[in-house]
């Protein structure tokens, strides 16, 4: 029942300053707008992969959260003129807020019920936000939204970058925190048996729930942030696509294992990015195709798969059998998924 | 008045018919099929390239298309679908997201994204003494209806129906029947790709035929199914019915909530009966 | 194991550290910068405006050089011309990025087309940041030249307030007084219901119903179905898209034309008529910007467009053609590719070219005005040869066609 996350392994050890060192060095390899872009989405993924690999349920409408934010943060920067990372904190506490209606209405359903009814809601808010123009600049965006920061000029991304990096990390931080704490083992008690937990007495509904508003809020920092750093919003935050990318970015990094967000959303961005002058015009087969592949075949992921092999590797050498048979994260065997 | 009813109930009948194709799936592989929408889109360019590259009109399009799509719903389930059958009903639903963007995307290459031409295959209009309505509305409107009728005659009358039904709401003990549930799994996966087809040829004369036909369609229909229960056949084409003459009124007389009416209805239900309108409680194992 | 991956890590680090550091700005005091011009296109290439704008935008660009350094020979500023494309795929966050990228990394001096408000109101904020030029040609809403617009970002070819006003007024003024409004309800939709009920009435018509439509919609019947009851003489359609065919289609269904219920369309392009065929649009009145078979002239530079996209050009490939040929023509004038120089050149200028006829820059808002016309689905019988289309029906002055100055909030700065 004990996650064997990466904190316990050669690997887990190593990840950390790994992580440290990409996430400050990033600017220096990638386009400085794509780094931030892959922080933001990154930290989306992970909020996603709290619920679904550590919770069970998979979120089709995260889209919702980080949109939300994205609106509530830049309007909050535009009115106000508050420092940034006020605004995002204002966003952060909108999407938690949004999602305790949302998510109490979800949680009562499990697996595919719980990413339909995610999903529904999500498009609710996407028509909201389309049709309340006078507040979010409706099919325009919500355009020129400031970054402010004690008079620092933020102007250059690769300025930004580090001064939004404090943030992303925060985000990292609190999603492992939750992820290693006792009420983070509770989640994958409910996500492996929810019958045995709610017979140990777990009130199984607000655990759940809890987990949905704090992946919410993770999300919401995450929507914030790319706002700020876009200066502006649009529809496409609210719209059921961003909820498809999040998941995709998970799946392709490895579900239940928090750094594969950060793998997969480093990957998809450049993708994306890549394919916008690639001059070749279908992305969709592209995109669709990895992911089929992923499902299928590396169902655990670039980092589930990366992990698996070292770790078998380690094992072989040291030999120590035990260590083999526990991969990253446990097949999610949820017989009451439907 | 009367005529928006009407309306609302034509519209509902084509719901009717992809909420069906999706929960008929459900039901029997507990997989909720992402691609239903591109399935659909499929189905209407399988009408136009029957009319435009082998002059097959609609009514050939409409005995011939849907078996052809059923057929390479068998193949997919037989080649993709299966081989996740004993992960998480989760995987095939992402399975079938990423299918959809393959589809999709296959279609706007040979296609582009313009939408395609195909002609009205009945002209006029039929007096329904209170008002004149198209006569092609009204036939899909009762054909619409006699699928459903003949799906549930299907299911609760027949003996293929009396399996299915048993597989999906007992598999162990219907295995311990000697019944071979598995024979069962890929001829249903193929009749609900069949009816998204069907509803696709439906489609083709009266809405824009482009590879994203199908993407926000099957947004609607995902809340048409859970509000009418997740799996109950039923319900889905209540729940069908209910969604059309809700939408058409709401178009009407408040347009500003009309787009997320359906969303709302949902979460009402939801609140309600968890289970949707038809659905049953689900027990915890 | 632990310390070769930290070496191999480290090691890529500091590559990329010098690779990042090496190249730079070159001088300062040159005419042209960079030694060449780089015009960059950003649109979509894969989605919904693919058909219309796309790939074949840039070939139309491709063209305006061709002509400019035909013209100019030995004696043009620009020696080296320069041209690089994306496919934004209608996200705006793709275009903010790419938009940057192609300002700072590919060196562009102007940034043309940029279908999408969303995107084309991002890129217009970075061309100001940027201090470098955006010309949009493929955007439809006024706010490029109202409240976001700026100094470096003008817009060519159409807006909302052109396609209202132009259909509107025309429509209304040949006799059809009644209209029942059907608009998508969102931005689009509703800039262009108010701008068509302020036509409509200026010119003497009553709107008698407006109806908001979920967007996007593939099923109109509620208001094709209370549209008889209204009795007006023409419903004004401003779906656009997959929409507009979904509309048109069931207009058709419901048989409104022969109940005497016209169709006026508020944005249509020469795609949409060619994807759905001329019969179900058969004497539908929509704006057009320019027509590819309007003159000897427009047909001419059709042909040559023909030969290298395959296909007729929109009134977009035109613009773009139009606007990157009319800033090769500023940066000549200017005598450098200095951004604050041709816009000095481009305000106020007023030119002719195989788009714009009586074109003029407002200097007041950067809005390119030119004549647009109002044109008329043929009737099947009338069409000559492919993409023979439309029926010019009435030449809209520039200076009528667009929103006048007057009613504008723009502040340049």
């Amino acid at each position: 029942m004990i996650i064997r996350s990466l904190a316990g392994s050669r690997l887990g050890r190593l990840a950390i300053p790994l992580v440290a060192v990409l996430a400050l060095a990033l600017p220096w390899l990638v386009y400085p707008p794509i780094a931030m872009d892959i922080a933001c989405w990154a930290l989306l993924a992970v909020s996603v992969d709290l619920l679904l690999g550590y919770t069970g349920l998979l979120s089709f409408g995260h889209a919702a959260f980080w949109g939300g934010s994205a609106y509530v943060t830049g309007l909050v920067a535009i009115n106000l003129q508050v420092p940034f990372p006020l605004a995002i904190l204002a966003g952060t506490l909108a999407a938690a807020v949004l999602a305790v209606p949302i998510g109490y209405l979800s949680v009562r359903r499990t697996g595919i019920y719980f990413a339909m009814v995610t999903l529904a809601f999500a498009q609710m808010i996407y028509f909201v936000v389309n049709q309340w123009r006078s507040v979010t600049g409706g099919e325009n965006g919500l355009q020129g939204v400031p970054r402010e920061l004690m008079g620092v000029d933020l102007s250059d991304p690769f300025v930004f970058y580090y001064a939004g990096l404090p943030m992303v990390l925060l985000g990292f931080w609190l999603a492992w925190r939750i992820v290693r704490s006792p009420f983070g083992h509770v989640l994958v008690a409910i996500r492996d048996n929810p019958s045995r937990a709610r017979a140990l007495g777990y009130p199984v509904d607000r655990y759940k729930l809890l987990a949905f508003t704090l992946s919410a809020a993770l999300a919401g920092l995450a929507g914030g942030l790319f706002v700020i750093s876009h200066g502006f919003a649009s529809l496409q935050e609210v719209y059921w696509t961003t909820s498809g990318k999040a998941v995709m970015i998970v799946v392709l990094g490895g579900i239940g294992t928090l750094w594969g967000s950060v793998v997969g959303a480093a990957l998809v961005v450049q993708l994306e990015d890549y394919l916008a002058t690639a001059g070749f015009q279908e992305i969709g087969i592209v995109t669709g195709t990895v992911f089929v592949l992923v499902v299928l075949v590396f169902r655990a992921g670039i980092w589930g798969t990366v992990a698996n092999l070292l770790r078998a590797r380690e094992a072989r050498r040291e030999g120590r059998a035990e260590a083999a048979g526990a991969p990253d994260r446990p097949e999610a065997p949820t017989p009451t998924s439907r | 008045m009367i005529e928006q009813v009407f309306n609302g109930l034509v519209s509902g009948a084509f719901f009717a018919l992809l909420a069906l194709g999706l929960a008929v799936i459900f039901g029997m592989l507990g997989v909720v099929n992402f691609a239903h929408g591109a399935f659909y889109m499929l189905g209407a360019f399988g009408a136009f390239i029957a009319l435009d590259s082998f002059g097959l009109p609609f009514w050939a399009a409409l005995v011939l298309v849907p078996p052809v799509l059923g057929l390479a719903g068998v193949a997919l389930e037989r080649t993709l679908i299966r081989r996740l059958a004993s992960a998480d009903p989760l995987y095939n639903f992402l399975l079938t997201f990423g299918l959809t963007l393959i589809l999709q995307d296959a279609m706007k290459t040979r296609y582009g994204v313009q939408s395609q031409p195909y002609p009205l295959p009945i002209q006029g209009s039929v007096n329904l003494l209170l008002f004149e309505y198209p006569a092609y509305q009204v036939f899909v409107f009762g054909f619409s209806c006699l699928v459903c009728v003949f799906a549930w005659f299907l299911l609760a009358r027949t003996r293929i129906g009396m399996i299915v039904r048993a597989a999906t709401e007992r598999p162990e003990l219907t295995r311990a029947f000697g019944i071979d549930v598995g024979r069962w799994v890929a001829p249903v996966f193929g009749f609900g790709v069949a009816l998204a087809a069907l509803a696709g040829v439906l489609a083709a004369p009266m809405r824009a035929v482009n590879p994203l036909m199908g993407a926000d369609l099957i947004i609607t229909v995902f809340a048409v199914v859970v509000i009418g229960g997740l799996g109950s056949v039923l319900g889905s084409a209540a729940a069908g019915f209910l969604i059309g003459v809700v939408s058409a009124l709401g178009n009407l007389y408040v347009p500003a909530l009309s787009q997320t009416l359906v969303f709302i209805l949902m979460a009402v239900v939801l609140l309600w009966r968890p289970a949707g309108l038809f659905g049953r409680e689900e027990t915890l194992a | 194991m632990t310390k070769r991956v930290s070496r191999t890590v480290a090691a890529t680090v500091v590559a990329m550290g010098l690779a990042a550091c090496g190249g730079g700005p070159g001088g300062g005091a040159e005419k042209i910068s960079d030694g060449k011009i780089v015009l960059a296109v950003l649109n979509d290439q894969s989605g919904v405006y693919a058909d219309l704008s796309g790939k074949n935008s840039v070939e139309a660009v491709k063209m305006a050089i061709a002509d400019y350094k035909a013209k100019y020979g030995d004696k043009a500023v620009a020696k080296t011309i320069e041209v690089v494309s994306a496919d934004h795929q209608n996200k705006p966050d793709i275009a903010n990025t790419k938009a940057q990228e192609m300002y700072d990394r590919q060196k562009a001096d102007i940034i043309l087309d940029v279908p999408t408000s969303s995107a084309a109101l991002a890129v217009a904020g970075q061309a100001k940041a940027k201090k470098k030029l955006h010309i949009n040609v493929g955007a439809a809403t006024t706010a490029l030249t109202g409240d976001n617009c700026n100094k470096y970002t003008f817009h060519w070819a159409y807006d909302t307030y052109m396609l209202a006003h132009g259909t509107g007024t025309a429509v209304t003024t040949e006799g059809a007084k009644s209209w029942y409004i059907v608009y998508p309800d969102y931005a689009f939709g509703q800039d262009m219901q108010k701008s068509f009920s302020t036509a409509i009435q200026a010119a003497g018509g009553t709107v008698v119903a407006s109806d908001p439509t979920p967007f996007p919609n593939d099923n109109f019947s509620t208001f094709l179905l209370k549209a008889p009851s209204l009795k007006p003489s023409v419903i004004g359609t401003m779906q656009a898209g997959g929409d507009l065919v979904n509309l048109v289609k069931q207009y058709n269904e419901f048989k409104l034309r022969d109940k005497g219920i016209g169709l006026a369309v508020g944005l249509m392009f020469i795609n949409d008529i060619h994807s759905l065929g001329v019969d179900a649009f058969q004497g539908t009145k929509f704006t057009d910007a320019w027509y590819w078979n309007g003159s000897p002239e427009n047909r001419a530079w059709a042909d040559k467009f023909q030969q290298v996209a395959a296909t007729r050009p929109s009134f977009a490939h035109a613009a773009n053609y139009s606007a990157a040929l009319q800033y090769l023509e500023a940066v000549q004038r200017a005598g450098t590719d200095n951004s604050d120089a041709v816009v000095k050149q481009l305000e106020g200028y007023a030119f002719e070219d195989v788009f714009a006829k009586n074109g003029q820059v407002r200097a007041e808002d950067h809005r390119m005005i030119h004549d647009v016309y109002l044109a008329q689905v043929k009737a099947k019988a009338d069409v000559k040869e492919d993409w023979d289309y439309e029926q010019i029906i009435k030449t809209i002055p520039a200076a009528e066609a667009f929103k006048p100055l007057s009613e504008n909030t723009c502040k340049l700065s």
